[in-house]
């Protein structure tokens, strides 16, 4: 678990390889009573914090002014993340399905005894955050961001994606 | 939206300010960052004032992101804001061409240097300009070299636009060949390395050169004729 700082801010990243209860936690995403309420992502899609963080300034920013374009802050981040506009497939593609085995859990302004809690929830391993560079799925995250080779030789991947995440509303 | 001075120092330290934005050193979640704050223009009615500002603010921060796609490096874009009409990007750390060719002038020319800088401006302008991608204000005070790895990276994308014809890239390459000539004359022949090496990069130059010749008799505005 590491907690950082973003636009004033508590964030919560946690990181769980071997989850086996992924089918329980999305219906209750789903349900809307999972409790602490807390975004879960596909981690495999995730190279680096830095993009996660990006999206979560901009959620945070969008809470602020009440211009929220999903339900909850945290599933604004996932939207967010996905540097597209299309939510549904947004949440399907970031978010965890049921066989999803390998997690990031996200919780705005969580005190310690609730990130307990949210591990506590997730049946799997916490890993340091260090191993998402090394376990991303490089091909799914330039096929999803349509990072080309061309851009790679001057852009690392987290760079490319935090680009999408900040230009999506420009477009 | 009124922007007080309160809002304006929340950016961070200012650093330069310009006739259509103010630039601001920051922090972006934990990396140090450049705001560019476009502000309001009072003599403009607001709600036309409003439109404008956004439509530039979004042109830029596509650009500046389609250069990158294009393969040439420019500062990470972390953020915008479409309310206080902030784009938060990368801080390059690094020198400005300018500056190094100004040094040139002072200290001699390193000639090993000096053509791999001019051979990578050539480059990466061939790359955006076959990516219909036209900078608009390429000056040597818009190009920095990365410390480090000596990339060079190109900024501010604020007067960039879109197009294919071979006119608009022909200015474009004007308007760098007028600034070299005014700021680094002592430089020796900087725009020859440029366009040799623009030549080599983007596979329509010969249209492009054409057009240049034509531009470099009449300078930059066409004449209106009718």
């Amino acid at each position: 678990m590491k907690e950082f700082n973003v636009a004033g801010s508590n964030i919560s990243l946690a990181l769980f390889t071997d989850v086996s209860n992924s089918r329980e936690l999305l219906d209750s995403i789903q349900a809307g009573t999972l409790e602490p309420e807390v975004a879960l992502m596909n981690a495999s899609l995730i190279p680096d914090v830095f993009p996660v963080l990006a999206a979560a300034y901009n959620a945070l920013i969008a809470k602020s002014r009440d211009s929220l374009t999903t339900r909850t802050l945290h599933s604004e981040l996932v939207y967010n993340y996905s540097g597209s506009k299309h939510i549904t497939e947004s949440l399907k593609r970031f978010g965890i399905s049921d066989k999803t085995t390998y997690i990031l859990a996200v919780r705005f302004g969580a005190s310690s005894d609730e990130m307990k809690d949210v591990a506590k929830l997730i049946k799997g391993k916490e890993v340091d955050l260090g191993e998402l560079e090394t376990k991303a799925d490089e091909i799914q995250i330039q096929k999803h961001y349509k990072i080309t080779s061309q851009e790679l030789a001057i852009s690392s991947l987290s760079n490319a994606i935090t680009c999408r995440i900040a230009v999506r509303d420009a477009l | 939206m009124e922007i007080d001075q309160e809002q304006i120092e929340s950016f961070g330290v200012l650093l330069k300010q310009g006739a259509e934005a103010r630039i601001f050193e920051s922090d972006f979640v934990g990396r140090r960052s450049i705001v560019k704050n476009r502000f309001s223009k009072k003599y403009r009615h607001p709600a036309l004032d409003s439109k404008l500002t956004l439509r530039r603010l979004n042109a830029e921060a596509r650009c500046m992101t389609k250069a990158r796609k294009l393969g040439v490096p420019t500062p990470v874009l972390y953020a915008i804001d479409p309310l206080l009409h902030t784009l938060t990007f990368e801080f390059v750390e690094g020198k400005a061409v300018k500056d190094i060719l100004l040094d040139f002038g002072l200290y001699g020319i390193n000639e090993e240097l000096m053509n791999e800088l001019a051979t990578q401006i050539g480059v990466a302008i061939g790359k955006l300009h076959d990516g219909g991608l036209i900078h608009g204000d390429l000056t040597t005070s818009n190009m920095i070299i990365r410390e480090g790895t000596n990339q060079l990276v190109l900024i501010d994308f604020g007067l960039s636009f879109t197009s294919t014809i071979p006119e608009d890239k022909a200015v474009d390459l004007y308007v760098l060949e007028r600034a070299l000539l005014s700021m680094h004359s002592s430089c020796g022949n900087v725009m020859d390395i440029i366009l040799a090496a623009y030549r080599k990069s983007s596979k329509q130059w010969s249209s492009t050169m054409n057009k240049l010749a034509q531009v470099r008799l009449r300078g930059r505005k066409r004449t209106m004729v009718g």
